[in-house]
């Protein structure tokens, strides 16, 4: 699971208050990082639709020193450095190990080989 | 023409003979074809035939191509561009039958999904005999001798080719089957040129296609239709990657785009989608851990493919594969901008009476998914009549913009385009 992946990601447990889903917590026992094609174009334009605070966290609880500033540049289209970072975190980070918790209910969701099974159980 | 992504088959055609009366009697029938066989103009798609051969094996044969003269090795860089699928491309040319991988999109002469042709193998691209081309063959076809897979270098006569043909039929009203007018229809190919007949190791692929009262002859220019490639592994309704294509197209993927395939199975769509479009994110889904393996797996595979012969690793993909219930997805609202997939038709997996249920609730929770105003869907489905009901149910977040028919397996099947209105979902709906 990349860490965009995570930051759409929102858990579905029934009964949670509006937004209790996200963002979901990592425990992760086991990372990639394994590198992707860097398009700048690409990594730019995503940058409004992320919510930013909960990359960062998402890149912190991997362990990985927070290569990101609490909020986007200004001007961040033109900083390559800062797009080559935020793409690292991205696409290059990967979980292949572990489970993500809602942060709301305490429910866990296990991710197996890069997999997370987000299926609730019948009686939920 | 070889990179077309959306073409199962890709062959040369002989003769098209649009409304063939075929003799009620079979052996007059039959007979009729091996007569045929001496009238047909053989000659200019046999040029053709033989220039895609070296173009396919120009990769493995290079060493022997750099021997030629510059004049032929010339006319092979011509004869690249003689599809003019892309004119920016490189002469590299990969053999077919190792399913090229993704090489930049196909420019201006694309061919759209099957749009109503029910042929039986998608769609069926015929190659224009160009005059220019033709001519240039003609000079330099004596040095360039034959070139066929073994790589003796010809003395200018053709050598004894091996060769089979194939025919597909399809019509009630024919007195004969497509073995035994293949089988006929060989025997007078054999005759005329003296190749010999091999069924599993030849050189020339004839093919014979009879369409009710149209007859088209021709030979095939790939090896193995192109609809398998970027899978490995299949699951008992792995959609083909030429449809996946088409689908894709449709909805018109702008770079950064984030596309989500809910019920992936075997991941043919997204996979597709990593391969074709890199510069949007592909995301795929699905409740089975079957299907989930299966994406996964073909995932490695593509990945496989892509390994740099300089570094031990693979680059990774923009896709990720996540287990889900399509009825309660785990994304946050809006937050997708296309949603493709196919939908189970109600045949081979689940039924059409859950169906009825499925549909809307997937309608509903696509839509809240999906950016409003921006979202758009592409939907294959074969069950048009719970679709349609399930889609007036969610008109208030779903517009149907298109809707093409196409063929699969057999079944009557639609790709329906719709756009997302711009009302905005609510954060959860209700629990069911």
């Amino acid at each position: 699971m990349k860490l965009l992946t995570h930051n759409l990601l929102s858990s579905h447990v029934p009964g949670l208050r509006p937004g209790g889903g996200f963002p979901l917590r990592i425990e992760a026992a086991e990372v990639r990082v394994r590198p992707v094609p860097f398009n700048a174009a690409f990594v730019s334009r995503l940058v409004p639709r992320l919510r930013w605070e909960a990359l960062r966290e998402a890149a912190e609880s991997l362990g990985r020193p927070s290569e990101l500033p609490p909020e986007p540049l200004p001007d961040y289209e033109a900083d390559e450095e800062f797009l080559r970072r935020l793409h690292h975190v991205l696409l290059e980070v990967e979980v292949l190990e572990g489970s993500l918790q809602c942060p709301d209910s305490g429910r866990r969701f296990p991710i197996s080989r890069g997999v997370p099974n987000m299926l609730l159980s019948e009686d939920q | 023409v070889h990179r077309l992504r959306s073409v199962d088959n890709l062959f040369v055609v002989v003769q098209e003979l649009k409304d063939y009366q075929f003799k009620e009697n079979k052996e007059d029938a039959l007979k009729d074809l091996e007569d045929l066989v001496k009238k047909l103009p053989w000659t200019d798609p046999l040029k053709v035939w033989e220039l895609n051969n070296s173009l396919k094996k120009k990769k493995t044969k290079r060493k022997k191509h750099n021997l030629q003269s510059p004049a032929s090795r010339e006319k092979l860089s011509d004869g690249g561009e003689e599809g003019g699928a892309d004119q920016n491309n490189t002469n590299d040319q990969k053999d077919c039958a190792q399913n090229p991988v993704a090489v930049e999109p196909s420019g201006g002469q694309d061919t759209e999904n099957p749009r109503g042709v029910a042929s039986r193998n998608g769609v069926e691209e015929e190659e224009d005999n160009e005059q220019s081309d033709v001519k240039v063959e003609a000079q330099a076809s004596s040095e360039r001798g034959t070139k066929t897979g073994d790589g003796q270098t010809g003395e200018g006569e053709a050598k004894v080719l091996r060769f089979r043909v194939t025919c597909n039929r399809a019509g009630d009203k024919h007195s004969f089957t497509s073995n035994e007018a293949a089988r006929d229809f060989g025997g007078a190919v054999q005759e005329h040129f003296q190749w010999k007949a091999d069924m599993t190791n030849f050189d020339v692929e004839v093919l014979l296609n009879i369409h009710n009262n149209e007859v088209v002859v021709g030979i095939a220019l790939t090896e193995e239709s192109l609809h398998r490639r970027n899978i490995t592994h299949f699951g008992p309704t792995t959609l083909r990657s030429t449809l996946a294509y088409g689908m894709l197209r449709l909805c018109d993927p702008q770079p950064t785009d984030i596309i989500v395939d809910p019920m992936c199975g075997t991941g043919a769509i997204p996979i597709e989608g990593a391969a074709e479009w890199p510069y949007c994110y592909h995301i795929a889904g699905d409740n089975s851990p079957q299907a989930v393996k299966r994406a996964a797996n073909n995932i490695c595979s593509l990945l496989r493919k892509n390994e740099s012969k300089d570094s031990s690793t693979a680059l990774g993909v923009p896709l990720d594969i996540i287990q889900w219930d399509i009825c309660n997805l785990p994304l946050r609202t809006g937050s997708v901008d296309i949603v493709v997939t196919d939908m189970p038709f109600g045949k081979r997996i689940g039924s059409k009476k859950k169906n009825w249920d499925l549909y809307p609730a997937c309608l509903m929770e696509m839509g809240r998914i999906c950016t409003p105003g921006t979202g758009r869907a592409v939907l294959l489905t074969q069950d048009k009549k719970c679709f349609a009901k399930a889609l007036s149910r969610v008109g208030h977040i779903w517009r149907r913009a298109q809707t093409v028919w196409v063929n699969v397996g057999g079944l009557h099947a639609a790709v329906y385009l719709l756009r997302r209105t711009s009302e905005r979902a609510e954060e959860r709906r209700p629990f069911w």
